[in-house]
């Protein structure tokens, strides 16, 4: 489970005060399926950046699983992303000169999982995304769907507390943007917590959840349906 | 993060991208080919030239008699083999001159020595008898000559007591010398001994201007040396007029030139050392610029600063590290060449300088390497992954 407790972010662009994050406070549960909904500039990105463990906070307080990240060093704040936060990105950031399979192995190595088990959780986490006929291959040898199935797999791998998913779809053609939802809510029925960031309200839609972003703030928060696993 | 995968990750780093690490490399390879190379010629020639001298006698001292008008006898001169520390004092005078004999005629050095040139130079009687004292007192005409001036003479080495004529003057030939292998005193097969005082008229060199001391043993050479000048100085009372040389002291200061001279040049080699330091670490700084997003994306998925900072600092000593053994291979292999082709030298990478080397080599990959890998390690993740 994940806290955040009135977050503020202030970044100063010359004499100009931005308040990216203006005191945002969000309670996301285990198994939970949410959108964060926002036109570019809102501050989802910095919202997402604080999730993720990438940035810290001005004020206001995080935890996640209740430990406090608002204060963390930059040494745990590796550790937090490392073991408890999976990421997917729009641009998929793979490394290009390692294989599918070097790629998901990469955070168990940082992790210090000794080799034989990464080789299972490898294989498994491939084989959930349906990638496992593609483990020698490098990222440029592979579709766009596929190289996001691999960050999926990435993300798995760790068997983080959440996989936050950045505009998981924004690079992604019709068929694979379904592709990868349809994985997504795979990987969430299978009992994962996943936080979608997203300007794409059909794809908000989908999601259980919906936490709409405007000036930092959040304007709405909407449970589809009201079912909440 | 294991050394193992950190050492996996910086190789595959170095060989995704062969060219350009070969280039970085080039920088350590001619320093550490420079400095092994001098160094190494620098040693085999001291080794050579220092065990040279020291075959020239590391017992024995030179004297030099710079003031012509002093004049010592070499009745005098028997005199210092009393002090202190002396054992032999080896006078003579040389000349080339053309022996006659049977109608053949030669053309050899003639020496004119003392029973003790015998026993210091190592001469090897055959057949006969060497110079002796009474031949010096009495200033005989007497001489031994080597085999090969026999041959040339009579075509035979069985010429006791024949006679040679030396400018006009009859020799008796009293002692024929061991033939000799043609190596370093390969000349005395082809020489002439006579006594000191008729070579003295012989030649017309009257004056003895110089003479060998030898010591005891090689830990008495100070003190004969001590006893030389003292009494050179009760002969003479003139410091100026005689040098007294210790061969070891010549060994000594040839040997401290030389090592100076190593320093310098490995001092020159280590500057093209630190010129491919710098390359490694401009290359390494631009690696880092170029992989921004890879380190982002490694920090995002939980790489820790350590991390990274080991990844590039493996790269950077991988890199400097191997340079420095292709350089001292190629040092190795022109070093082979050059034993081939000079065999009185004897030129090797010594242990101390091979570990050296290496040690720089390291040293070097850490030191310029520290820096970029820093800077790699202490990027912003949040930055890094928006860096296009």
């Amino acid at each position: 489970m994940i806290e955040l407790k009135n977050i503020t972010k202030v970044y100063s662009l010359g004499d100009e005060e931005v308040r990216a994050l203006d005191g945002i406070s969000l309670e996301i549960e285990d198994r939970e399926f949410v959108a964060i909904v926002g036109a570019s500039g809102s501050g989802k990105s910095t919202l997402m950046n604080m999730i993720g463990c990438l940035d810290s906070p001005d004020d206001g307080e995080y935890y996640i699983d209740g430990q406090d990240v608002s204060h963390m060093s930059e040494r745990e704040l590796a550790i937090m992303r490392n073991r408890k936060i999976g990421f997917i990105f729009q641009q998929f950031n793979l490394l290009p000169k390692l294989t599918a399979y070097e790629n998901v192995e990469l955070p168990l190595i940082y992790q210090g999982v000794p080799a034989k088990e990464r080789d299972v959780r490898v294989r498994e986490a491939l084989e959930q995304v349906g990638l496992a006929g593609r483990m020698g291959h490098r990222p440029n040898q592979l579709s766009g769907g596929q190289q996001q199935r691999v960050a999926v797999a990435r993300a798995l791998a760790t068997h983080p507390s959440l996989i936050l998913a950045d505009e998981p779809t924004g690079n992604l053609d019709s068929k694979s943007t379904k592709d990868i939802m349809g994985l997504l809510y795979e990987v969430h029925r299978q009992g994962n917590t996943i936080v979608l960031i997203t300007h794409d309200n059909e794809i908000a839609a989908a999601a259980e959840r919906q936490v709409r972003i405007m000036d930092g703030r959040v304007i709405s928060d909407v449970r589809n349906g009201g079912e909440r696993a | 993060m294991k050394l193992k995968q950190s050492i996996k990750m910086a190789w595959s780093a170095i060989l995704s991208n062969k060219m350009r690490s070969f280039l970085t490399m080039l920088g350590i390879i001619i320093g550490v080919m420079a400095v092994t190379l001098l160094i190494s010629l620098v040693q085999g020639a001291t080794g050579r030239i220092t065990d040279s001298m020291s075959d020239l006698g590391a017992n024995n001292l030179v004297v030099t008699i710079t003031d012509y008008s002093k004049k010592l006898t070499y009745t005098e001169l028997k005199r210092l083999e009393d002090r202190e520390g002396v054992d032999l004092v080896s006078p003579s005078v040389t000349g080339r001159i053309t022996a006659i004999a049977d109608g053949n005629s030669v053309t050899a050095d003639l020496y004119g020595i003392t029973p003790a040139y015998e026993t210091v130079q190592g001469l090897d009687i055959e057949t006969g008898r060497g110079i002796s004292e009474f031949d010096i007192e009495e200033s005989l005409s007497v001489c031994v000559i080597g085999p090969g001036v026999a041959k040339d003479l009579f075509g035979t080495t069985e010429v006791l007591a024949h006679k040679i004529r030396i400018n006009s003057r009859e020799y008796r030939i009293v002692g024929v010398l061991e033939e000799e292998d043609s190596t370093m005193m390969g000349m005395t097969n082809d020489s002439i001994y006579i006594p000191l005082t008729n070579a003295q008229r012989l030649l017309k060199q009257t004056a003895m201007t110089s003479f060998y001391v030898y010591a005891q043993d090689e830990n008495e050479l100070s003190t004969a040396q001590e006893s030389t000048k003292a009494f050179l100085y009760e002969k003479f009372r003139d410091e100026d007029s005689y040098t007294v040389l210790n061969m070891s002291n010549i060994v000594d200061m040839i040997d401290q030139v030389l090592g100076t001279m190593e320093l310098m040049l490995a001092g020159i080699a280590a500057i093209s050392l630190l010129v491919g330091g710098i390359g490694i670490m401009n290359i390494m700084l631009v690696s880092v610029t170029e992989r921004t997003r890879e380190i982002g994306i490694r920090k995002a998925i939980g790489a820790q600063r350590s991390d990274i900072t080991i990844q590039f600092l493996i790269e950077s000593v991988f890199i400097s590290l191997i340079g420095g053994i292709i350089g001292m291979g190629i040092s190795q292999l022109i070093l082979t060449i050059l034993n081939h082709l000079f065999t009185d030298y004897h030129f090797v990478i010594s242990l101390s300088v091979a570990g050296l080397a290496l040690g720089f080599s390291i040293g070097i990959g850490v030191i310029f390497g520290i820096y970029p890998a820093n800077r790699a390690a202490s990027l912003k993740p949040i930055n890094a992954l928006r860096y296009e």
